[in-house]
């Protein structure tokens, strides 16, 4: 536990890439949207979980071997950055839940501007919804991250791209099963999120393996 | 007691080449020892699996008593410094500075000494403001042995520090280094390539060739071990009968021998009447003929114990 908290510390030595960086993105793709104008939801916010995913590859491409080298275990290096990563989904996930929250109650920015409110995902219910949702989702993203950093770190491309093979035909393989593609169109917003849920922890797991025998 | 490090069968195998050849090895506590041997030869992935970032393909390594690999107790009782040790630096905007990668390192290592870190860097010129992937090869090397220093690990080991170092910031190591290992004693393993330069601050030397240990033993042992005995043909023979041999060469009436062991006070006596000059060896000349050089592979291999 005492080395976990050691890890989370040393990512946050340089604080700006985790605290400042999603924030200046969203503003920055969020001022392009207003200045276009119109309702209609283009998928901006999906920056923020892009971003997410790229500071988990990041924080294992990058981070991983000056942290091995101040003597963290793979283990405790993964459970730490692991546990910095779902710490900043859950603000991430309030600040996207409260400034929902402010553009449902200004009609849109004065603007009918729609960024924050996903008309076809579960992130347009009440704004514990949408932060319980935003915060499952930033995880996914981020522990997602880690687990293609360390697949690049040990296997390098040709690994990556069976990493990616593998997970196509799973796709594939969970739609085509009578009924299962249909099943999850039909799923309430909890039930998505669930799902979501259950994939983070999926990819906890992965990576929590393929991290054992990476060496730096 | 408890030897500091204990490697025994170790061989690491890559799909191109053996990098370690059935390695067998036992370092004291406190102590500073060598490492030694050309390029390539195994001394990094050695350091770096006693360090817990590479694993063995068999045989058994313990650091202060246990396996190193994922074990925190040994882990953050032992630092390795690197030569190309890779930081949290990035191309764009934020900078990971000097200054970050200290902190980082004052929090993980229980032991650390900030004022020995600060004053280190003074002695290296290098500001705790200036972005890492700044650096230059000497600055990131003075880097690494701050951090190797002022982290009072009891297992140090450097891999190569001073690549790039001027011979002032070296002199500075050397001194550092024995100032520190005497206020707070440490088991340091350190590999270089400046052999005669750090030869008085090794007890024990290590030399590595090809993956194998060629050479194991104390430095005192190994001083005036090997000597170069030249002068006339007949003399020089009639000297060096029934003594190992190294190496051989002539030239008209003049011949040049390098014979291994102890020149007693009598040899000396002997040698000076009969014209001949005896020349010790040093470690470097030792290390380049242990590692094959004008000896020939395999032609030597001493393990004295001391």
């Amino acid at each position: 536990m005492n080395t976990m908290i050691k890890v989370a510390r040393y990512h946050l030595v340089q604080p700006v890439l985790f605290v400042m960086l999603p924030l200046a993105a969203l503003a920055f793709v969020f001022a392009v949207n207003a200045a276009r104008g119109g309702a209609t939801f283009r998928g901006g916010l999906a920056v923020i979980f892009v971003l997410f995913f790229g500071m988990g590859v990041q924080r294992i491409g990058r981070w991983l071997p000056f942290g091995l080298a101040l003597g963290a275990t793979r283990r405790s290096f993964y459970a730490g950055t692991a546990l910095l990563g779902v710490s900043m989904s859950l603000v991430y996930g309030l600040v996207i839940a409260g400034l929902q929250a402010i553009e449902r109650a200004t009609g849109g920015w004065g603007q009918s501007v729609n960024f924050f409110q996903v008309p076809s995902l579960p992130l347009n219910g009440p704004w514990y919804a949408t932060w319980l949702t935003s915060f499952v989702g930033l995880s996914l993203m981020f522990v997602y991250g880690m687990w293609y950093g360390i697949v690049n770190r040990r296997w390098g491309m040709l690994g990556l791209l069976a990493f990616l093979a593998v997970q196509v035909l799973a796709v594939l393989a969970v739609y085509s099963l009578a009924g299962l593609g249909r099943h999850f169109a039909s799923l309430s917003a909890l039930e998505m999120t669930g799902v979501i849920a259950g994939l983070t922890v999926v990819c906890l797991a992965g990576g929590h393996a393929t991290i054992r025998r990476a060496t730096v | 007691m408890t030897p500091a490090i204990s490697v025994t069968g170790l061989t690491r195998r890559y799909p191109d080449q053996v990098a370690l050849d059935d390695v067998h090895l036992t370092i004291g506590t406190e102590t500073i020892t060598g490492l030694l041997g050309r390029n390539g030869a195994g001394k990094t992935t050695l350091l770096r699996i006693l360090a817990g970032q590479e694993f063995p393909s068999s045989g058994s390594v313990r650091v202060l008593g246990s396996p190193p690999a994922e074990n925190q107790n040994v882990l953050r009782r032992l630092v390795l410094v690197r030569e190309d040790q890779v930081y949290p630096d990035f191309q764009v905007y934020p900078n990971f500075k000097v200054s970050h990668a200290l902190r980082a390192a004052s929090f993980c290592y229980p032991n650390w000494d900030a004022g020995l870190a600060s004053s280190l860097l003074k002695d290296f010129g290098l500001r705790a403001g200036k972005a890492i992937k700044s650096l230059s090869r000497g600055q990131r090397s003075a880097l690494g042995i701050t951090i190797g220093l002022a982290a009072r690990a009891e297992v140090t080991l450097f891999d190569e520090p001073y690549a790039g170092l001027d011979a002032v910031a070296r002199q500075i190591f050397y001194d550092r280094l024995l100032a520190e290992y005497a206020d707070f004693p440490r088991t340091v393993l350190l590999s270089t390539h400046l052999i005669d330069e750090a030869a008085a601050l090794f007890e024990n030397v290590v030399v590595i060739d090809r993956g194998r240990v060629v050479l194991d033993t104390a430095a005192d042992g190994l001083r005036g071990m090997v000597t170069t005995v030249s002068g006339p043909v007949l003399a020089v023979d009639s000297f060096t009968q029934g003594r190992p041999v190294w190496e051989r060469r002539g030239l008209g009436s003049q011949a040049s021998v390098v014979m291994v062991g102890q020149v007693s006070d009598d040899d000396r006596e002997r040698a000076r009447s009969l014209g001949l000059d005896l020349t010790p060896l040093s470690l470097q000349q030792l290390v380049i003929r242990a590692s094959g050089g004008s000896a020939g592979a395999g032609s030597l291999t001493m393990r004295t114990s001391a």
